[in-house]
């Protein structure tokens, strides 16, 4: 029972590979919102789950998806370990990489 | 300070109530539903001139407190099934016939059976409120948790369960376009409006699930189809009103779906009506907000629509006025003059041409002026 009340209440870390940058990301707050919080320039758009734009992929460590990706990633996507940062909360610390390339899907 | 701006939110849940208590009395206590909602319309115009920002503290943090909102959201779904089954009560001692008399239960007096003029007014009391409850599933479906189920049940009780997905997949990504169909086009009604949103997001949610499932391998048929799962969240009160009243129930609940589903469109039409996004990302001025002191007490801030469709994520007790364009009246005066199509035409020309003047892009200007010449019959006053 105290297990439950004590699950997930210590801060995860995120490093983001290609650019050298690691942040601490909070219980029950997104990765997205972590990093703009940090001034980092994560690109980024409907905040919502819904555009896509702040795919990134999780190469080691596990996120807790609010929504079910399979609506806006394509199957291979989420194979290949990507996740939506608007909507990922940290279940450990995370090693990603952000398909910055990607910005505008519509 | 802190417990007014929480405890001002609560308008709708204590009206709610009083709409279930003064159906459960019944007599003409039966309309009081209908009563409330006009006497709202009276004091939202009253008070359309008062606009007031979002308050916050010293520390920049906001006044809202996150559990107390969440348990009211959360508690307003035992309301909004309370109202089904309490007019589901009224229609089986209709089509009962169960002779008019007064009784009392405790110290409540109360009028048992109901006549058909009542009855009317205790549909309509309850299609109005129902349709209210739209602000609730539309806040509770930017949760992505446990909030995001309950709004599926919320909007099932009108029928709407696939607003949920369509709200945030594709209301929120295509708005101001045409891939939007809860985007009312310049020259379109409220009326023509509420068929074309409700079918066009709907189709949306049964494309995109269908999408989905054939990704996954899976037959459209199947437990894992949230489009079809919607409709049978639905399915109870289908079988409650049949169960109550036969084809008076059927009759009755269908009217509470159209009107209530009628409010909902109301309010997609009226936040981005006419409003145009070419592509890219969505910005303050491809939304209208309507601000007023009691709508946005009322309608849980859902009218400062320009905040809330750039910070999606954000809770309603922190969306703030942001500059966007603004009809500078609440939501209820506005509603009334969409019901008169041309009354509304007249009213909203002039935020358009400011809108075509001030807010919109040159791409967006260019078909601002092609809908004005082809829908309108008139050129822009920007050329």
């Amino acid at each position: 029972m105290l297990k439950i009340f004590k699950k997930n209440k210590i801060p995860k870390r995120a490093a983001l590979l290609q650019s050298n940058i690691n942040f601490e990301v909070l219980p029950r707050t997104t990765l997205l919102s972590s990093a703009l919080s940090k001034g980092i320039d994560w690109p980024h758009r409907c905040k919502v789950g819904s555009c896509g734009t702040c795919k990134c992929r999780v190469v080691s460590g596990e996120v807790k998806p609010n929504i079910d990706f399979s609506y806006t990633l394509n199957q291979e996507e989420i194979d290949a370990g990507f996740v939506l940062a608007c909507q990922s909360e940290l279940l450990s610390d995370i090693e990603v990489e952000i398909n910055i390339k990607n910005k505008e899907k519509k | 300070m802190k417990f007014f701006i929480n405890a001002r939110y609560l308008i709708v849940p204590i009206s709610s109530l009083i709409t279930i208590f003064g159906i459960f009395i019944g007599s003409t206590y039966a309309w009081t539903g209908v009563i409330l909602f006009g006497l709202y319309t009276i004091i939202d115009t009253l008070t359309k001139d008062i606009h007031l920002k979002a308050e916050i503290d010293d520390d920049g943090n906001s006044y809202g407190i996150k559990i107390f909102q969440y348990l009211v959201m959360y508690v307003m779904l035992p309301v909004f099934i309370t109202i089904q089954i309490i007019l589901a009560w009224r229609i089986y001692q209709y089509t009962s016939g169960v002779v008019l008399q007064n009784l009392s239960l405790g110290s409540i007096e109360y009028q048992n059976g109901i006549s058909g003029i009542n009855l009317i007014g205790a549909v309509i009391s309850s299609a109005l409120w129902a349709g209210l409850g739209i602000i609730y599933g539309h806040e509770l479906s930017h949760n992505k948790k446990e909030g995001f189920f309950v709004s599926r049940l919320i909007m099932a009780l009108s029928g709407a369960s696939h607003f949920t997905y369509a709200h945030v997949y594709n209301h929120h990504l295509d708005l101001g376009h045409e891939d939007d169909p809860a985007t009312a086009p310049r020259g379109r009604n409220v009326y023509l409006h509420t068929w074309l949103s409700h079918a066009g997001q709907s189709k949306f949610s049964f494309d995109m699930e269908a999408k989905k499932l054939k990704n996954q391998g899976k037959s459209f048929i199947n437990k894992d189809n949230r489009w079809l799962l919607g409709y049978f969240y639905s399915l109870p009160s289908i079988f409650l009103f049949i169960w109550s009243g036969g084809l008076v129930g059927l009759v009755a609940l269908a009217a509470v779906w159209i009107l209530s589903n009628f409010l909902l469109e109301a309010l997609n039409f009226m936040g981005h009506y006419g409003l145009i996004r070419k592509d890219g990302a969505v910005e303050h001025r491809h939304s209208w907000d309507n601000d007023s002191v009691f709508t946005s007490w009322f309608f849980i801030e859902i009218g400062r629509q320009c905040d809330h469709h750039v910070r999606g994520e954000t809770y309603f007790w922190e969306l703030d006025d942001v500059g966007g364009p603004n009809y500078g009246i609440g939501y209820f005066s506005l509603f009334v003059l969409t019901l008169y199509p041309p009354l509304f035409r007249k009213f909203v020309h002039k935020h358009l041409d400011n809108w075509d003047k001030n807010f919109a892009t040159d791409e967006e200007r260019l078909i601002a002026n092609k809908f004005n010449i082809d829908q309108l019959g008139k050129a822009s006053l920007v050329s």
